[in-house]
């Protein structure tokens, strides 16, 4: 809980170059809603020119935090100085706000949905006075810049997730103020429109030398920032640049294979606190920097059996995080083993067979020849941008929706004849977690019983399956609606489970859930699958998590453009488009435009990091080096990189927007 | 579809189940919902009580203003018969400008001007004329003002010819006279708060009935839970009923509160007629009435939206079924418009059966009426929330 950034910064070239102006200054910030703290005794600064990160799950107080900075929200403790002006009056907040820029959390809200996105932009630009000859050129400049040029004239309310969120950023930023404060500007947003919003901003940070103070509930996305502050429960448990973070806590993460699989994540829970399953692979973090000697404890603690393809990588920061979370012991939920239903299950059998599934509105085909199978016990990942279709093959196969054509087999009933017969067999969890937040726990569970038609004898046996599997003892007479977010999810988990369904479906079921919340989850997925023969249909915007799935497929445009384990598709793009290499070189906004002159057109900044993809590694990575070396940059380092899903996902999505780039086809969900 | 998948999947008890915990489900809902509940509970006692005392359509403490230009017996007579509680006698003006400026100020409501010599032209069996000026600005309450007038002055008139011809011949008896003696049925009080109260029950009825079911269902869109019953074995018909008749269970608790607390003790109001179909077609109402609400709630995107669509849909149907204005004196194209009102048959139910004591057998058509608008609007409702899936 040190502010490590502060003292040791100047050891790191990419930012000592800028001088160190504080345009943000937090201290002892405190703020309570009644008796509730929100924020606790937060210290911060931003230095200009920076890309600061907030990060953590909801309730961490990010929010209350960037509104008190943006002179939007009063506190009750410490200070809070923006340009050198303390904010603790309404006055003092109307001087700052003319050189600040605020985008409010939740897609779009801050925009009028009945106007343009031309309308849109006039309207912020005139509200703050931006004279009409700069209003055309940014205008020009920033909508030529997120591509949405063409699409000026469309009313906002028919944009997609990523086009209202660009929509957002170029509104907060019309008067070029010197801080942005963006708050989760990027939660809800696919991949590719993610990586698309952070690449604009890195380009208008380079362009012209704003400071962004930024937020985010996706761990992935910290090693964009230059320093970030890691929030949990109102407090911050570290902060500084993304590798001093990492430093808090040396470790290392091995993966490997290692059957049976359930033996295994028994016997190494002896030992390690942070143990994974992703698909067939275990994923450990151990407490010990030296890779060999990782390896050696993982070997030991698994004893007889013996590990397989074993990979041991530095940790991630997501990996940090939850180690820091748990070293904080904040999270005592404990939950039991689920106890294993005493009716052994057919483990084997296809559980979701969708064959050419097409599905028309109108004119427009939502969904196009899809085809896939799922078998019991195995978890199926469907990905895919907003407006991919993910949703719709989910509704025809849960029987709520008719096929235009095409057949389906869902628990061994035909969706287009029997849809309450596999009403009946199946379970839905959706993003909301659609529970009654006004009824207790118990009335949520007794509820969804009596709906599936639980007897009173099946249903109490069932009720204290749930309550020991989602670890909601303690919790049974609590409103739902003051229940922690990641206890809601699995009670929303537990009510979709209430009548032992075969087949379970998850439509993106982890958003707002911190880390520990999120593994917690997939835990139990696994277990279900694994142990029970339950077979799971799950979409998620979080590619991390897709790497727990069994197979994927990638829908894209209402068709399933790629599909396999998450190894084979990482695979199939490292053959396709290359590795994927990290390069650390000074200016890193010149570097990237250097590096895109010298061929490397999907060249991506990450913070002060650039991501290349080399086809063969050793020429490509020296030509790479030339090209920045030639250019004057120095280049500190070029260092593999495992491919993430997330680089698959973007890679195949941005390939095929490449491909079939036809003006008016963009569709806008 | 979904029925029939039912009996496959199981029985009419689990049917019943179903229907039971999702009713149970509603009235839970609503008694975590304290503001609400308070807001219900105030409804149907307190604001009861407020508009039975308080809302009056008789002429009551009308302001009289005097212009007496003759100061005469005659003049002082006439003013005396003024009386409250109709009438309230402020004074007398000078001039007979300032009164119509008392008028237009507001703080008069009528102006009576006596001319000079009003006593002699009596006296002298002369004819002669009193000028009335009367704010009619509320119209209602201007008219009556007027007609009551013009009857004390009518009676005064009459008073003096029959004195006079008394005085010549004896007595009143050979004088032709008509007279109205009317006798007062259900009401023989004439009790208006008879009527205030009532009325205001059925417009609470209507409001609750139209804003409960309809608030709920648009809540289970917002928050996404309507997706989540739609994927399991419920059907939109179990959905949609539920929420009906939990609503109508508390509609049904809220009237008998009323009755019991209000109508009952303060303002003795009889039943007359059978409690028990009372409280039946209140249900039938409720069941009614919901059933627009629920099409409403298909309709809405959000609660704001239902409040709106409330306004617009229930406004003139309490205005105009008969509660408000005697559905009699509205114009034909008004009447037939409705008839597709259900409040207007259930006016007629109501004070069928409260003060008449009147039963099925005079009011059955109204009960048809009542549950074919309903099974319509039900339906409607059904079909719309049906489509909305697609």
């Amino acid at each position: 809980m040190k502010e490590i950034g502060a003292a040791d910064s100047s050891q790191h070239s990419a930012l000592s170059s800028q001088h160190f102006d504080a345009i943000v200054k937090v201290s002892g910030f405190v703020k309570r809603y009644k008796k509730h703290v929100a924020v606790d005794g937060v210290d911060l600064t931003v230095r200009k020119g920076e890309i600061y990160g907030l990060i953590g799950p909801d309730g961490s107080g990010k929010s209350s935090l960037m509104k008190a900075i943006a002179g939007v929200l009063t506190y009750d403790g410490g200070a809070v100085e923006v340009f050198g002006t303390k904010v603790d009056s309404e006055r003092a907040a109307e001087r700052i706000k003319p050189k600040l820029g605020f985008l409010p959390q939740g897609l779009g809200l801050n925009l009028y949905p009945e106007l343009s996105i031309e309308e849109n932009i006039d309207f912020f630009a005139h509200l703050r006075l931006v004279p009409a000859k700069d209003l055309i050129e940014r205008k020009a400049r920033l909508l030529a810049m997120t591509r949405l040029e063409r699409f000026r004239d469309r009313a906002m309310k028919h944009l997609s997730g990523g086009m209202k969120q660009k929509l957002g950023l170029i509104c907060t930023l019309i008067h070029e103020p010197e801080l942005a404060i963006l708050d989760e500007p990027t939660t809800g947003v696919d991949p590719v429109s993610r990586r698309e919003f952070w690449l604009i901003l890195a380009n208008l940070i380079q362009e012209k030398g704003m400071t962004v103070l930024v937020s985010t509930a996706y761990m992935d996305e910290a090693e964009r920032f230059h320093r970030l502050s890691f929030l949990s429960g109102g407090k911050v448990l570290a902060s500084g640049m993304p590798t001093e973070v990492q430093a808090l806590v040396p470790g290392s993460m091995v993966t490997f294979e290692a059957t049976p699989q359930l033996e295994a994540i028994a016997r190494l829970k002896k030992s390690f606190r942070q143990v994974e399953s992703l698909g067939p692979l275990l994923h450990v973090f151990t407490g010990t920097a030296d890779q060999s000697e990782a390896r050696l404890q993982i070997e030991a603690a698994l004893g007889d059996l013996v590990p397989a393809a074993v990979r041991v990588d530095q940790p991630e920061l997501e990996d940090v995080f939850v180690a820091l979370l748990l070293r904080n012991n904040e999270h005592k939920e404990t939950s039991g083993r689920p106890p294993t239903s005493a009716a052994a299950h057919n483990h084997d059998g296809v559980a979701i067979e969708a064959e050419g599934l097409i599905r028309e509105f109108g004119t427009f085909r939502a969904v196009d020849g899809v085809s896939f199978q799922v078998k019991q016990g195995e978890i199926f990942g469907l990905l895919g941008a907003n407006g991919a279709g993910k949703t719709t093959v989910i509704k025809m196969l849960n029987g709520i929706l008719l096929p235009t054509a095409g057949a389906g087999l869902v628990a061994g009933a035909d969706m287009r004849t029997a849809a309450g017969t596999i009403k009946q067999r199946i379970g839905y969890m959706s993003q909301a977690f659609s529970l009654y937040l006004d009824l207790t726990v118990e009335e949520n569970i007794r509820l969804f019983a009596g709906i599936y038609g639980l007897d009173k004898r099946s249903m109490t046996k069932r009720y204290q399956w749930i309550v020991t599997m989602a670890g909601l003892s303690g919790y049974e007479s609590s409103l739902t609606g003051q229940l922690p977010m990641g206890v809601r999810q699995r009670l929303a988990l537990g009510c979709a489970l209430v009548h032992s369904p075969r087949v379970l479906f998850l439509d993106e079921p982890t958003s707002g859930v911190d880390p520990i919340g999120r593994r917690h989850f997939w835990e139990i997925l696994s277990k279900l699958a694994r142990e029970e023969g339950v077979a799971i249909l799950i979409t998620t915007h979080y590619m991390s998590e897709a790497e727990h799935c069994d197979n994927l497929a990638l829908m894209y445009a209402g068709r399933i453009v790629a599909e396999g384990s998450p190894a084979d598709m990482k695979r199939q793009v490292e053959k396709e488009a290359g590795r994927l290499f990290e390069v650390v070189a000074d200016q890193p906004g010149k570097a990237l435009v250097y590096l895109q002159q010298a061929g490397f057109h999907g060249a991506a900044l990450f913070g002060t990091k650039l991501h290349i993809f080399c086809r063969d590694p050793v020429r490509d990575k020296a030509c790479a080096c030339r090209a920045l070396e030639e250019s004057g940059l120095h280049v500190t380092s070029v260092s593999e990189r495992p491919l993430s899903l997330e680089d698959v996902f973007v890679y195949r999505v941005m390939s095929l927007e490449q491909a079939e780039r036809v003006p008016g086809q963009e569709v806008a969900v | 579809m979904n029925d029939r998948d039912d009996i496959e999947a199981g029985t009419l008890r689990v049917w019943a189940l179903r229907l039971f915990v999702m009713t149970r489900k509603e009235l839970l809902q609503l008694k975590r919902d304290v503001p609400l509940l308070l807001f219900l509970i105030y409804s149907f006692s307190l604001s009861v009580y407020i508009s039975g005392a308080g809302i009056s359509m008789q002429l009551n403490n009308a302001s009289l203003l005097v212009h007496d230009g003759d100061h005469s017996a005659s003049s002082r007579e006439l003013i005396h018969r003024f009386r409250p509680p109709y009438f309230r006698f402020d004074g007398e003006v000078e001039d007979q400008k300032v009164g119509v400026q008392r008028l237009d100020q507001g703080t008069a409501m009528l102006l009576l001007d006596i001319p000079p010599r009003f006593h002699e032209s009596i006296v002298g069996r002369e004819p002669v004329s009193v000028q009335l000026q009367v704010d009619t600005t509320n119209a209602p309450q201007g008219l009556s003002a007027a007609a009551y007038a013009a009857r004390i002055v009518g009676e005064f008139s009459f008073d003096l010819a029959s004195f006079r011809l008394g005085g010549a011949s004896g007595g009143l008896m050979d004088m032709p006279r008509v007279e109205s003696a009317h006798r007062v049925w259900y009401n023989q009080n004439q009790d208006e708060t008879w009527f205030q109260s009532i009325s205001h029950i059925l417009r609470m009825i209507t409001l609750f009935a139209f804003l409960l079911p309809a608030a709920a269902l648009v809540r289970e869109k917002e928050h996404g839970t309507v997706e989540q019953l739609l994927v399991s074995p419920v059907t939109p018909f179990q959905i949609m009923l539920s929420k009906v008749l939990a609503m109508t269970l508390v509609i049904l608790a809220a009237t008998a509160l009323a009755m019991a607390s209000v109508l009952k003790p303060v303002f003795g109001v009889p039943i007359k007629g059978s409690a028990p179909l009372f409280f039946l077609m209140t249900a039938l109402y409720s069941f009614t009435t919901a059933g627009l609400g629920l099409f409403a709630a298909t309709v809405a995107r959000n609660q704001a939206q239902v409040g709106m669509m409330a306004l617009l849909g229930i406004s003139p149907m309490l205005l105009l079924s008969g509660i408000a204005t005697p559905f009699e004196a509205m114009p034909p194209w008004v009447q037939t418009l409705m008839a597709l009102s259900p409040l207007r048959y259930f006016v007629d139910v109501t004070y069928g059966i409260l003060l008449k004591g009147v039963g099925f057998d005079v009011l059955w058509d109204s009960m048809l009426a009542m549950a074919l608008l309903g099974g319509t609007m039900f339906g409607l409702g059904m079909w719309r929330f049906r489509r909305q899936l697609e």
